[in-house]
C-alpha cells in the first residue's frame, strides 16, 4: 500500500464517521453521547490524511533532488512508505456505512435474545403524572416483572416500539437497549393482548406506539418473563431518531 | 522483508498499482451499489454488519485517541528518559517499567515497537518486555474503555488492571532468570522519524492507526459473523461450562486480535459469558493474538516470539483465574 492510498484511507474513514454522525446514523450504531467525540475522531483523521497527502508532495520533490529515501536501509523504507496490507480491511466499514448503511438492530437480533431483563432489587418509583403516560420497553418490563406491576396497575401507558412475532403466536412490542453499542444490544419484550377490534398483526419490524394498561400473568421475578399488555389503540410510526430505549 | 535487493524498483511500479486498485474499486463498489444492497437484506448478514460497524464506530475515537497520544509520546519523549528513570537492579526495573507501562497511552500495536527501540537503546530486555506486555492492558485509555464498556461493573476494571500488571511482572522476571538475549534477532526502527518533532508525531500516530485499524476492522468482523451465525442456544451452552467458557474467550481473544483500546466492547457483547472468561479475554488479547505474535515475529525474531508467546498465555490465564476468583464472585 503507498502512502498516497494511506492517506486516501484516513481521508475516508475520517469522512465517513463524520457522514454519520452528521445525519443521525450514527444512533443504529452507539449511545447519543458519543456524538462530539465522533466528530473530534473524524477531524482528526480527516487532518492526519491531508497532512499525509502534502507529505507526498514534499517527498516526491524530496526524492527528485535524491534527498530522502535514499539514506536509509531498504526494508526500513519499505516499511515507512508502504503501510500494512491489513490497512486495506479500513476500507470495508467506509464500503458498509456509505454502500449498505446497515440498519439499526431489529426484530431478528431480538428474536436471538433469549433473556427479557436482568435482575434488579431497586423498587420503582412512581410513574410520572399524566394519562397516558409514555414509557419505555425497558422501564414497563422491570416493573411488570421485578417489581410485580405495582406502579403499573391502573395506568394507562403508551410504548414506542417495534413488531416482533411471538412464535407462540401473538407478537412482541419490543425495543432494544444498548449498553455500550450495537454489539452488547439486549431486547425488552412485551406481550401485546387484547388489540382492538379490527386490528391486523403488522409485519415485523414494524414501529408503533401502543396504547394500554397492564394486566397480570406475564410472570414475575425472572428474567425470562415477558409481561402482557392490554392494547386499547395501536398507531404505525415511523423508526424513532434513536432507534434503542 | 525479505525481498529488500530490488525494493526500489518494486516500490514505482506497485505505488500505481495500489492506488488504481483503490480507484478502480471503488467504482466497481459503487456500480454495483444495488446488487451489495440486495444481498445484504437477508436478516442475519443485516445484523451482522449492524454489529460490525457499531464495534467499529464505538472503537475509532478510542483508536485515535491512542495512536494521537502514543505518537506523541513517542516524538515528545526521549527513550533515554526510561533509561534514567529504571532502577539499577534488573529484578527491581521489572515491576518499575510494568507500572511505566501506565504512561504509554496505546495499544499493543503502539508499544511492541516502542518495546523494541527501548530494547535498541540499551534497556535491560526483561523490563521492556514487561513494559511490552502491560502498557496496552492497563493505560488510562483501555482502563476507561473497559468502564466504558461494561457499566455497573467497575472491579472488572481493577481485576483487568491487576491481574494484566500481574502477568507481565511475572513474565518479565521469568525471562529474566531463564531468558537468552540471543533469541532476539533485532531489525533497526528508526523508520518514523521525521524533520521535526511534530512530523515524528504524525507519522508515527498515522502509521499506528493504519497498522491497528486493520486489525481491529479484522477483528470487529469476525466477532459480529460470531455473534450472528453461531445459534444463541450454542453460545448459550458453552457459557454455562465455565472451563468451556474460559478457553473459548482464550481462543477467542488469540483469533480475534482486536485492539486492546477496543477489545471491552467486543467482550462486553458476549452477554451470555461469565466475568471472569470476559477477564481472561481481556487479560490475554492485549499480550497474546495473532497479529502480536506476528509484529513480535517481525521485531524480535521467531525464536523470541516461539517461547515469549506460549509463556505469556500461561501466566496470562492463570492470573485471571486468580484475580477473576478473587475480585469478580
Amino acid at each position: 500500500m503507498t502512502r498516497e492510498v494511506q492517506a486516501v484511507i484516513l481521508v475516508l474513514v475520517g469522512s465517513a464517521i463524520i457522514r454519520i454522525t452528521i445525519d443521525d446514523t450514527f444512533l443504529n450504531y452507539v449511545k447519543e453521547g458519543m456524538r462530539p467525540w465522533l466528530l473530534l475522531t473524524g477531524g482528526a483523521l480527516i487532518a492526519m490524511g491531508v497532512l499525509a497527502i502534502v507529505d507526498v508532495f514534499r517527498g516526491e520533490r524530496g526524492e527528485k533532488n535524491d534527498d530522502q529515501p535514499e539514506h536509509e536501509p531498504e526494508h526500513e523504507d519499505d516499511h515507512a512508505h508502504h503501510g500494512p496490507r491489513s490497512a486495506w480491511l479500513l476500507l470495508l466499514p467506509v464500503l458498509a456505512i456509505f454502500l449498505i448503511a446497515p440498519p439499526a438492530l431489529g426484530s431478528y437480533a431480538a428474536a436471538r435474545d433469549l433473556t427479557n431483563s436482568s435482575p434488579s432489587a431497586a423498587v420503582a418509583p412512581p410513574l410520572p403524572p399524566g394519562d397516558p403516560v409514555e414509557v419505555y420497553v425497558s422501564d414497563y418490563v422491570n416493573r411488570a416483572v421485578w417489581d410485580f406491576g405495582k406502579t403499573l396497575a391502573g395506568r394507562t401507558v403508551a410504548i414506542t416500539g417495534f413488531v416482533v412475532p411471538n412464535p407462540e403466536g401473538g407478537w412482541w412490542l419490543t425495543r432494544m437497549s444498548l449498553a455500550c453499542c450495537a454489539a452488547d444490544a439486549f431486547a425488552g419484550k412485551i406481550q401485546v393482548v387484547d388489540p382492538p377490534e379490527g386490528w391486523e398483526e403488522p409485519p415485523a419490524d414494524t414501529w408503533t406506539v401502543v396504547t394500554g394498561e397492564w394486566v397480570p400473568g406475564g410472570g414475575t421475578n425472572s428474567d425470562t418473563a415477558i409481561p402482557l399488555l392490554a392494547a386499547e389503540n395501536i398507531v404505525q410510526i415511523e423508526q424513532p431518531v434513536n432507534p434503542y430505549d | 522483508m525479505s525481498q529488500v535487493v530490488d525494493a526500489p524498483h518494486k516500490n514505482k511500479r506497485w505505488r500505481i498499482g495500489s492506488l488504481e486498485i483503490l480507484i478502480i474499486g471503488l467504482i466497481a463498489l459503487v456500480v454495483g451499489q444495488q446488487w451489495i444492497v440486495t444481498f445484504f437484506t437477508n436478516p442475519a448478514l443485516q445484523t451482522a454488519s449492524t454489529i460490525f460497524v457499531s464495534i467499529v464506530v464505538q472503537a475509532m475515537p478510542f483508536l485515535v485517541g491512542g495512536v494521537l497520544l502514543s505518537g506523541a509520546v513517542t516524538a515528545f519523549i526521549p527513550a533515554s528518559v526510561w533509561q534514567r528513570v529504571l532502577p539499577k537492579n534488573k529484578a527491581l526495573a521489572v515491576p518499575v517499567s510494568g507500572c511505566a507501562g501506565m504512561l504509554l497511552p496505546g495499544c499493543e500495536c503502539a508499544s511492541v515497537p516502542v518495546a523494541g527501540s527501548l530494547v535498541s537503546k540499551g534497556v535491560p530486555a526483561s523490563s521492556a518486555l514487561t513494559f511490552l506486555l502491560a502498557a496496552p492492558a492497563i493505560n488510562p485509555i483501555v482502563l476507561v474503555s473497559t468502564f466504558v464498556a461494561f457499566p455497573g461493573e467497575p472491579a472488572l476494571v481493577l481485576a483487568r488492571f491487576i491481574a494484566s500488571l500481574a502477568t507481565a511482572i511475572i513474565v518479565g522476571w521469568i525471562w529474566l532468570r531463564f531468558g537468552q538475549d540471543s533469541w532476539m534477532r533485532m531489525a533497526s526502527r528508526l523508520h518514523l522519524v521525521g524533520d521535526t518533532k511534530f512530523e515524528t508525531f504524525r507519522r508515527t500516530a498515522a502509521h499506528d492507526f493504519l497498522h491497528a485499524g486493520g486489525f481491529l476492522v479484522f477483528g470487529a468482523a469476525i466477532a459480529a459473523f460470531i455473534n450472528v451465525i453461531i445459534p444463541a442456544e450454542w453460545m448459550q451452552s458453552v457459557a454455562d461450562n465455565p472451563v468451556l467458557a474460559i478457553g473459548f474467550m482464550a481462543l477467542l481473544a488469540i483469533v480475534l486480535s482486536i485492539c486492546s483500546e477496543a477489545d471491552a466492547f467486543v467482550a462486553s457483547s458476549f452477554t451470555q459469558f461469565s466475568l471472569t472468561s470476559k477477564l481472561v479475554f481481556m487479560v490475554v488479547g492485549p499480550m497474546v493474538d495473532i497479529k502480536l505474535v506476528a509484529m513480535q515475529t517481525g521485531i524480535f525474531g521467531r525464536r523470541f516470539a516461539m517461547r515469549f508467546a506460549p509463556t505469556t498465555l500461561v501466566v496470562a490465564i492463570a492470573m485471571s483465574l486468580i484475580v477473576g476468583g478473587v475480585l469478580l464472585t
